[in-house]
């Protein structure tokens, strides 16, 4: 090591030496300060120099595999977090889906229909995980009714679905029911099918986030 | 077993088919004899005596007593001779001069008994200018007066119709329309719902309700100067608002627990919520009988949408609409005539709603069926006590209709829109309140 260093300075030396000595000027090409003129071959500089040189390349070899390594790290890691924020994403996308679902119902009746019974069921694993969610539920009714009792039908639709959710031990005062009788249907053709559609609960976020599906 | 599985549709095709039992068609009062009237072009400034006449003749054509006769251009004018009209079958003249004083104008109308060929009665009402709001006004109480004149019974040309339109944008409208269809205007214009408008008996204020994203309220608004008052904003449903026949208190439906039930309210000294309903499913559409005693509503306590009565003040209810045992009915939106015992309201007949009136004297009679052309809902009675607004949908198209329930004459009130939910006012102006002044 203590020869190394030694050697530097000597080294320098006669690189001046024969610079300034030389018959003829070398042409002024600008050299990077700092950097040394490569030695001459076969002599022990030269060979100093080409160990040092692999000592180097060894260290940024290791460097550079280092920071490989790292990044792959890195990315393994994005990459399964945007996974999980995508499974996550779509976890939530799909707990909304559940809460957006709505219960349909047959003419002048407000009880929940055995087929309508598993989005409601659905619904209570999607409150369960995420217990800061208040809802709106609204009540709808098809054209063919009175205007005026369309609205209380309404209020009624509204209600059981909000009896039945309570049913399963969720608190009352995360719901919130309202009606708008026929006032605001979903299909306009004058046929069972869009009646249908239109006598439904519609489930509405009025407060908290949605996520899980499931507790 | 397959025959099981399918009661539904032939349920509701027997439904479609007849007419329900109770009900019988035909109209509440026998035809009476409605004798020929002849209106003489009004003398006086062109305009104004042409406008006039218009609207005088037309309020008796739809006053729906009279048969109006033509007036013959060789009649039209000079002193009257009663034999030409005599030979023209014309039973009654009306004649009139407008003499304008001032910035007001006087109308004298002369009624001429052709038959007996004198003078029945004659009077001179003040007009407001041509151009002002009231001018018509003006006139239609003048027609009721010559209505009185002829029949000793009130007309309903002086007075308007709420009813409520929904906008092709979702919006909808408070609007208001004189008895001829003439003079529509919006009270109240909303992105949100609103429905059920009623008339205060004083005719200076309607209740109606409002939706609003999360529940419903009941305002009333002063039309003149157009200030809005909350009447009712609790959770959930405040609908059907109907004022008592002295105009105090208000009774609406509110939704309480799972259901809907009737309250009333002082509404002079904005307190005493008080409620009147108990019953087990939904009490709502409530209205007043005439003395303020008695309140006609619908309930569905039986499973289907009925007709009750009960007292003003809450009790046992009777039921006024026909129910038969395991068939099928359905009947809402009562309305109590300003006079007497008659209470319109519609059903489902042959598939389709059509107007019903039925006796709260004779509670469980026979309810009289008066329409059958399309569909025809939300019945109410002009201050005549005989003709009914409603929202129907005929040949000519959809919308407000006013039929006569004595001749069974209909003629459309507003169409090319969708309105409903119409309110009659009480008569809002009379002929005294035109008397002339001095002497």
């Amino acid at each position: 090591m203590m020869r190394q260093r030694l050697m530097v300075p000597a080294l320098l030396g006669v690189l001046l030496l024969a610079a300034c000595g030389g018959g003829q000027q070398e042409p002024e090409t600008p050299t990077p300060t700092g950097e040394t003129p490569p030695p001459r071959p076969g002599t022990p500089a030269a060979a100093a120099e080409a160990e040092r040189q692999r000592v180097e390349a060894e260290a940024r070899a290791r460097e550079e595999q280092r920071r490989r390594a790292e990044a792959e790290t890195r990315q393994r890691a994005e990459a399964e977090q945007r996974t999980r924020a995508a499974a996550a994403a779509e976890e939530a996308a799909r707990a909304r889906e559940i809460i957006a679902e709505v219960v349909l119902f047959d003419f002048d009746k407000f009880n929940i229909r055995a087929d309508q019974q598993p989005a409601l069921q659905r619904k209570v694993g999607v409150l369960r995980a995420n217990t800061n969610v208040r809802l709106r539920i609204e009540g709808h009714a098809d054209e063919r009714g009175s205007i005026e009792y369309n609205l209380a039908l309404g209020m009624r639709r509204a209600n059981s679905a909000r009896e039945y959710l309570v049913g399963f031990g969720l608190e009352p005062v995360r719901f919130e029911t309202v009606s708008f009788g026929e006032e605001r249907p979903v299909c306009m053709e004058k046929n069972e099918d869009c009646w249908q559609r239109n006598r439904r609960n519609e489930f509405i976020i009025i407060s908290g986030e949605v996520g899980r599906t499931s507790p | 077993m397959l025959l099981l599985l399918v009661p539904a549709p032939l349920t509701a095709q027997e439904d479609t088919l007849r007419i329900p039992t109770g009900v019988r068609l035909g109209l509440v009062y026998r035809p009476v004899y409605q004798p020929k009237v002849a209106v003489r072009p009004f003398s006086g400034p062109g305009e104004l005596a042409e406008v006039a006449t218009a609207i005088l003749r037309r309020d008796l054509e739809y006053s729906d007593r009279f048969e109006l006769a033509e007036a013959p251009e060789r009649l039209a004018r000079g002193p009257v001779d009663y034999k030409p009209w005599n030979a023209l079958g014309v039973v009654y003249l009306v004649t009139g001069g407008l003499e304008p004083t001032g910035d007001r104008t006087q109308l004298r109308i002369t009624l001429h008994d052709v038959v007996y060929g004198t003078i029945k009665q004659s009077q001179s009402f003040t007009l407001p200018p041509l151009d002002a709001a009231d001018f018509r006004m003006a006139l239609h109480a003048a027609a009721d007066e010559v209505v009185r004149w002829l029949t000793g019974q009130p007309g309903m040309a002086a007075s308007r119709v709420a009813f409520i339109r929904r906008r092709g944008d979702g919006g909808y409208e408070v609007m208001v329309v004189d008895s001829d269809g003439e003079g529509a205007q919006v009270v109240h214009s909303s992105a949100n719902i609103l429905l059920s408008p009623a008339w205060s008996p004083d005719g200076r204020r309607l209740a109606y309700a409002l939706a609003h994203a999360s529940g419903w309220s009941i305002q009333e608004r002063d039309l003149e100067s157009g200030q809005v008052q909350l009447v009712s904003g609790r959770p959930g449903l405040n609908t059907t608002p109907s004022y008592a026949p002295d105009g105090r208190r208000l009774a609406f439906a509110l939704s309480s627990g799972s259901g809907t039930e009737i309250y009333d309210y002082d509404v002079a000294q904005r307190c005493c919520l008080r409620r009147l309903t108990n019953g087990p499913r939904d009490d709502l559409s409530p209205s007043f009988s005439p003395d303020g005693k008695q309140l006609a509503f619908n309930s569905n306590r039986l499973g289907q949408p009925h007709i009750y009565l009960m007292p003003a003040e809450g009790g046992e209810p009777t039921l006024l609409s026909p129910f038969v045992y395991g068939e099928p009915g359905y009947y809402t939106s009562p309305d109590w005539a300003p006079e007497g015992t008659l209470i319109a309201f519609h059903g489902r007949s042959r598939g389709e709603f059509q107007l019903m009136v039925a006796d709260a004297a004779n509670a469980g009679g026979t309810v009289q069926q008066l329409t059958q052309e399309g569909a025809s809902e939300d019945p109410s009675w002009a201050p005549d006590g005989r003709h009914v607004v409603f929202s129907g949908v005929r040949a000519g198209g959809s919308g407000l209709y006013v039929m006569d329930a004595v001749s069974g004459r209909t003629r459309p009130l507003v169409l090319g829109g969708r309105y409903l939910v119409p309110d009659w006012s009480p008569t809002l102006l009379r002929a005294s309140a035109l008397a002339v002044r001095g002497p």
